[in-house]
């Protein structure tokens, strides 16, 4: 019999991070052929630049990985991966954030040709102890997570570190012996290094703006939440791939004078990323001013003096 | 140039109506009700045929099948119809229940030898163990008695379960699966009994593969509306998750429903199971807007919010599943479903939400509440389908809300005794499907067969909403047993309103259409016990008649 393809199950509830996690698999996936089935091709944003072509429901990349729609029927979808010629190395199945996992696993020992690998269920530190108390959704947060091989908290480099630790805990208690890895550490390994602003005030959107057109190219991912100063009512969702950025709003209102922290990470190869030099990049774009200051600030929506990123 | 007028003279008019009760002879001109009254009254609109094959009998408006499956119409299509309950098939023809094994393999015997090709798979569907008597699995021992060459596959009734024989396990190479719903027995032999489709697919894609995936076959929809007209349906309506945006699907769908004789109307739910997007969901439906014919109308679209309840997969409030206080699984994720049921309601869509128990219900209100506040709407008829766990609190919510409900009378019969003693215990069995309940609180409610789950027979329905008796004979929770009367009217004139119809059908009223059941006895005069066995002796559409048997 030929060799089985290792399949492995990516779970986790609605808004975990499983989308953000096949899609670093997917663009940084080195001399390994995956295939990632997903419930929506448009939740996962694959990187136009790597994306050699589409095929109705089947998106191949330029490293050799593909990226197929479950649409309505998964063990369908699996045999037919399972039937190709060149069939992939490795296959991820995104479950849906309602499923139970190990029910979705099942399918992985419905052909002859796949085997089972293991069960990957990621939680968002920031989220995970709240979900699994609520009446709706908690026993299936639970669920979820008692039958992982292994738990990946997603965020963790932009979720702070006590939140992280608490989550931590939390989950050794509902799940004794469970494995848990953060996700920046998770498979793309050491290779990556990562530089992260983080201030309690808001920012400077012109100077923000000017730091990102002129981005140090070392820098290949950049991702953060953020407030700006010229509309302290709204959060910023910053993301940074391939060279491109956006800076858009969030469409909800939050109350200017809640305190949320802005928090920009900047990932690059570990040996070229200098953060000394970013640093530098960024100063001008994070100011010191006092909480009085702040106040007039918001009211005025005008520019404070310019301070260093202390 | 209006047509010739048909007055259909019967023993008694039961017209439904809220102003005139009752009559005798009704008048019918290009489908249309032209007159209800006596004979003289109809005389009014000038010469007619006078049309008297239905005067020793009771006339109803057209019963409405409030909500069922086209799966019904592809089963009887593609598979032999094997399982313990009675069905009549599309021929019209009574398939006796087979319950028990032996009878089940005489029966498979019988069919196998009438197959010429040898290597043709026997595809059988609807057997169910836990209804049979005595309860025993069916494995590959006893339909290797059958064949040991040809492939056998039996689709159970809950669609979660397969049985196969042992031909059907080598050609399918089931000796390489590891899935757990592949029973084995001591030895590590497959027993062919398959749980789940994860265990399953193999078998169906070696053997049944035209049951999986969208079909475009004509027959189905003649065999779905056939079924039911045989027990009086005239509207029934196809559940949601066909394709109908699908051009070949939908151009089959107009196809087969356009021919003069086609038994019944359809009215389909658009699809929002299998699509998606949300914005794909509001573009089908939108698309689908009027692009029906006299007998397929597109109305609201379907949501599922949940799973079964005697699947063990129901979302119920606490204290969850009688015993192991498990719960069951969300189809859609609640966060999805609060964003996912404003933006319907918000784009003018009536939707149509599956929640089997009372959590499902509870977040679908909640949804709607959200949905409500955000964009007020009046008569949008938002119902939930199912519904069996609905309390008064639950009801009352959805009486301010708009919301209404067709309910799964049927369980109380098929599964009453299953949910008693395996699912919700005696307290919540007898509060299932709380008609009573409903009504006296103002909120519109159906019941349906949601077949091919449980046969379609609206008057059986009806029985079952006024009698509410399990298979073995207990009356379950006979406080909310509703009269004949209010059990006939949510067969008829509430499954309209529910379906925006109510102006068109759901009753015998001048102007409406001439949509008619024609019944031997009096469903509201005899003992409500024996309504399920009134003959159904034809049905009318359009002032066509379609004879029954
Ligand atoms: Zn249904």
């Amino acid at each position: 019999m030929a060799e089985q393809i290792p399949v492995a199950v990516i779970g986790g509830y609605l808004g975990a991070g499983k989308t953000t996690l096949l899609n670093r698999l997917l663009s940084e996936a080195q001399g390994v052929k995956l295939a990632v089935l997903v419930n929506d091709f448009g939740s996962v944003n694959i990187d136009a630049a790597l994306i050699a072509g589409r095929d109705g429901e089947t998106i191949s990349l330029v490293n050799g990985c593909v990226c197929c729609s479950i649409g309505d029927n998964l063990g369908l979808a699996l045999h037919d991966l399972a039937e190709r010629s060149d069939g992939p190395d490795r296959i991820l199945i995104e479950a849906s954030g309602v499923a139970d996992p190990a029910r979705i696993a099942d399918y992985a020992g419905s052909h002859p040709r796949l085997a089972l690998d293991s069960i990957v269920v990621v939680a968002d530190p920031e989220t995970v102890r709240m979900r699994a108390r609520d009446k709706y959704v908690g026993d299936l947060v639970r669920l979820q997570l008692a039958g992982a091989d292994l738990i990946v908290l997603s965020r963790t480099d932009i979720v702070d570190a006590e939140t992280c630790r608490a989550v931590r805990l939390w989950i050794e208690t509902e799940v004794p012996g469970a494995r848990l890895a953060l996700s920046p550490d998770l498979d793309h390994g050491r290779m990556f290094t990562s530089w992260t602003l983080a201030s309690e005030l808001p920012l400077d959107g012109t100077a923000l703006r000017a730091a990102l057109a002129t981005l140090p190219t070392e820098i290949v991912r950049a991702k953060g939440i953020v407030r700006l100063l010229e509309a302290p009512d709204r959060r910023f969702v910053l993301q940074v791939a391939g060279g491109r950025w956006s800076l858009d709003a969030e469409d909800k209102d939050v109350d200017p004078l809640t305190k949320t922290r802005s928090v920009i990470v900047c990932i690059g190869l570990t040996g070229q990323l200098d953060p000394a030099r970013l640093d530098c990049h960024f100063a001008g774009v994070a100011r010191t001013v006092g909480p009085a200051d702040l106040v007039e600030l918001l009211r005025r929506g005008a520019s404070p003096p310019r301070e260093p990123h202390p | 140039m209006p047509g010739p007028v048909t007055v259909f003279a019967a023993k008694k008019i039961i017209t439904m109506d809220a102003s005139v009760g009752e009559a005798t002879h009704v008048a019918v001109r290009d489908g249309i009700i032209l007159e209800v009254g006596d004979l003289d009254d109809c005389a009014a609109w000038g010469p007619c045929t006078l049309d008297e094959r239905f005067a020793d009998s009771i006339l109803i408006p057209g019963l409405i099948e409030s909500h069922a499956h086209l799966l019904d119409g592809l089963l009887w299509a593609k598979a032999h119809y094997v399982g313990p309950i009675d069905r009549p098939d599309p021929s019209g023809r009574l398939q006796k229940g087979l319950t028990d094994n032996d009878a089940l393999i005489a029966r498979l015997k019988e069919i196998e030898a009438t197959m010429s090709d040898p290597t043709k798979p026997l595809v059988g569907w609807g057997v169910d163990p836990s209804l049979n008597d005595p309860i025993a699995p069916i494995t590959r021992h006893e339909l290797d008695q059958v064949s040991k060459t040809r492939p056998i596959f039996l689709l159970h009734a809950s669609c979660h379960v397969g049985s196969v024989n042992s031909a059907t396990l080598e050609m399918a190479n089931y000796a390489a699966i590891r899935v757990p719903g592949v029973l084995r027995d001591a030895s590590g032999a497959p027993t062919g009994e398959l749980r789940e489709m994860a265990a399953m697919l193999i078998a169906v894609k070696a053997v049944a593969a035209d049951m999986i995936g969208g079909s475009t076959d004509a027959a189905q929809f003649y065999n779905f509306a056939r079924v039911a007209q045989a027990r009086g349906a005239t509207t029934i309506v196809d559940g949601g998750g066909s394709t109908y945006f699908d051009p070949a699907f939908l151009a089959s769908a107009l196809a087969a429903t356009e021919a003069e004789d086609f038994p019944a109307r359809i009215v389909a739910h658009n699809n929002g199971i299998t699509v998606p997007g949300v914005d794909d969901m509001i573009k089908f439906a939108k698309g689908l807007d009027g692009k029906g014919n006299d007998k397929l109308a597109f109305q609201g679209i379907k949501i599922i919010l949940d799973g079964s309840n005697q699947g063990f997969t129901g979302r119920l409030r606490p204290p969850a599943y009688l015993g192991s206080g498990e719960n069951g699984l969300w189809n859609r994720a609640p966060d999805e479903l609060r964003t996912l049921v404003p933006a319907l309601h918000k784009a003018g869509l009536q939707i149509v939400a599956h929640c089997n128990a009372d959590q499902a219900a509870e977040l679908f209100i909640e949804a709607v509440a959200l949905a409500q506040a955000a964009h007020p709407r009046f008569d949008h008829r938002h119902f939930i389908v199912h519904g069996q766990m609905l309390d008064e609190s639950l009801l009352r919510r959805m009486a301010s809300l708009g919301i209404h409900a067709t309910l799964f009378s049927n369980h109380l019969y098929y599964w009453g005794e299953f949910h008693r003693a395996h699912t919700f215990g005696a307290f919540r069995a007898a509060a299932l499907n709380p008609a009573a309940t409903a009504l006296r609180l103002g909120v519109m409610v159906s019941a349906h067969s949601d077949t091919p789950v449980s046969p379609v027979d609206p008057l059986f329905t009806l029985w079952c909403a006024a009698n509410r008796v399990t298979a073995t004979g207990r009356v379950l929770g006979p406080q909310e047993r509703v009269s004949a009367y209010d059990a006939l009217r949510m067969m008829t004139f509430n499954a309209a309103y529910l379906l925006h119809r109510d102006h068109e059908i759901g009753s015998i009223r001048v102007g409406k259409r001439a949509d008619f059941t024609i019944l031997a006895r009096d469903p509201l005069t005899v003992d409500p016990m024996t309504i399920r066995d009134i003959p159904v002796q034809a049905t009318v559409v359009g002032g066509r008649v379609f004879p029954v048997g």
